[in-house]
């Protein structure tokens, strides 16, 4: 047995919808905005069902048949079993409207649906010819409702709202950003009483569902690089997890895939921090020279820091033997230098941006104007280190240079 | 003048996109990067130039308009603000501000290096005024449909 939905062709299976709506303008009426369901077992079709999506996550069986030889062999009650199970998901209620007849009624109560309203004369002012069920000529219209419990896990959920808000912490987004997303992920999936509890690095989520226990997760998140790319993907995915067009799995799938992302890669970095330090260096002033110059030493730099990266060691280390690092190579450009007199200033201004806190300090300033002051010092404290980090490195070099070989009063 | 032109449109625009890269940018967006950045130092060298103002002054008015960009660009490209904020950013941030401050200090000039230390800081709060200024303007703000039905009297709900 098989169901599939049908999107093209939709009226080839008129015959059949004919046989529970004897009128094919009303049919017609909403067949092109219905979705199409269709059973089969061996390849020949035993029922088809037209479901359309309403307001308000509501959404209405608007035609079921079953071919007339296969009826009470319980086809139609796996279709209904089978699209509730399907909307359930976008639908918090599922509407069926029928004719007031003992039989139609009982399948529909046994399917676990109860009574919602009635359209008086439905029937007789729509439908050309009156019509007949069991003898009862058909007049009003009795509205059926079913509640759709979807049947999702609270714990998976959450695990995957966590899962994101680990990603896109770790990558460098903001603190009310991964509220947001965990908040917008667990909604979608009708985990309504969630509580967020956001440090710069950790997260605290615990929820309740109805009736149930409370879950609560705990996930330390330790300060890392900044892949915005990563961010950007998963912010894309929270998007389309709200909009409805990812199931859970699916997006778990997602967001282990997006986890994988591998940063750019090594020489493509070398290069970026190397332009970019060139470039700086013009514009606050150094020559072409010196640019150039800046430009070698933020490659070196850079090489360093990726290196230093992958033996994880400390930001101190890292940035403190940078800033040595820049100057020591800056000094030695001046005094090798076959291109003539170079200041060392443009050289290692330029080349001491790729050091430069600029995510941890504009971040800080966001989270304190966001009033989390709690993540916002502490991103601050790291920004302010790293940038006194590097002027320790700078400094100590420079007063070697200085004391030793008497090279600034040159 | 040549010099002038490449050293203020073309450098920053480059380099803002050299240091994109180190933060993972995904390459699709480079170039709102780099417009952003160049934007930024733009401002920045307008005021401190031309006008009376102090440094801090034009980085303020530097951040403002990095920000500004920013969120307009988040609302059209939909993608996260914090792509073009800490990319753009960039060319403002007081770097050669720590430099100096460390060399006066080995001289030590201690006089000088207050005062660049000093300034430095008064930079960082100029972009700490500019940012926390735009972010508080509301997101509707930025959705072009919203100054559409403004002009056309039509109440939203």
């Amino acid at each position: 047995m098989k169901i599939q939905q049908v999107t093209e062709n939709k009226r080839k299976y008129m015959d059949i919808l004919l046989m529970a709506d004897p009128q094919e303008d009303m049919i017609d009426r909403y067949l092109d905005q219905s979705d199409l369901f269709v059973l089969s077992e061996e390849g020949v079709i035993k029922t088809v069902c037209a479901v359309q999506v309403l307001k308000d996550r509501r959404c209405e069986i608007k035609n079921i048949a079953t071919v007339k030889e296969e009826q009470g062999k319980g086809y139609g009650r796996n279709m209904i079993h089978y699209v509730c199970e399907h909307y359930s998901d976008r639908c918090d209620m599922m509407y069926v409207g029928t004719g007031n007849s003992r039989k139609t009624l009982g399948f529909y109560e046994k399917c676990g649906f109860v009574n919602s309203h009635i359209l008086a004369g439905f029937f007789t002012d729509n439908y050309a010819e009156p019509i007949y069920e069991d003898g009862v000529q058909l007049v009003d219209m009795v509205y059926l409702k079913k509640k759709l419990e979807s049947e999702i896990d609270v714990k998976k959920v959450v695990d995957l709202a966590l899962e994101a808000g680990r990603i896109l912490l770790k990558n460098g987004g903001e603190i009310f950003r991964v509220e947001e997303t965990i908040t917008r992920i667990c909604n979608r999936f009708h985990v309504d009483q969630v509580d967020i509890f956001l440090l710069s690095h950790g997260i605290f989520v615990s929820v309740q569902s109805e009736g149930e226990e409370i879950y609560t997760r705990v996930k330390h998140v330790p300060l890392s690089g900044a892949h915005l790319g990563i961010v950007t993907e998963v912010n894309a995915l929270s998007r389309e997890i709200s909009a409805g067009n990812v199931s859970i799995d699916a997006a778990m799938e997602r967001l282990k895939e997006i986890d994988r992302h591998p940063p750019k890669k090594g020489y493509f970095q070398i290069l970026g921090a190397g332009v970019g330090s060139g470039c700086f260096g013009y514009l606050l002033g150094a020559t072409l020279k010196e640019s150039i110059a800046a430009f070698c030493i933020g490659c070196l730099l850079q090489f360093w820091v990726l290196a230093a990266k992958r033996h994880k060691m400390s930001k101190i280390i890292i940035n403190i033997a940078g800033g040595v690092l820049i100057t020591t190579l800056a000094i030695a450009v001046k005094h090798l230098s076959i291109a003539g007199y170079l200041r060392m200033e443009g050289m290692i201004i330029g080349s001491i941006m790729p050091l430069v806190p600029g995510m941890a300090f504009v971040n800080a300033i966001r989270e304190i104007a966001d009033s989390d002051f709690l993540s916002g010092t502490v991103r601050m404290i790291d920004a302010l280190l790293v940038f006194v980090y590097i002027a320790i490195g700078v400094g100590v070099t420079l007063s070697i240079y200085n004391n030793l070989f008497g090279g600034l009063s040159i | 003048m040549i010099r002038e032109v490449v050293a203020n449109v073309l450098c920053p625009f480059i380099g803002t996109i050299g240091y994109s890269v180190l933060y993972n940018v995904p390459r699709r967006y480079y170039l709102s990067c780099g417009m952003t950045g160049m934007a930024g130092w733009l401002v920045y060298l307008f005021v401190a130039k031309y006008t009376v103002l102090s440094a801090a002054v034009a980085s303020f008015f530097g951040t403002v308009v990095v920000v500004l960009i920013s969120r307009m660009l988040t609302v059209r490209l939909k993608c996260p603000v914090t792509v073009f904020l800490i990319s753009g950013i960039f060319p403002l941030v007081p770097g050669a501000g720590v430099y100096y401050t460390a060399y006066y200090l080995v001289m030590e000039q201690l006089n000088l290096a207050a005062q660049r230390g000093l300034e430095a800081i008064k930079v960082a709060f100029g972009i700490v005024l500019g940012i926390a200024v735009v972010l508080a303007v509301p997101r509707e703000f930025f959705q072009p449909g919203y100054w559409r039905q403004r002009k056309y009297g039509i109440r939203r709900k």
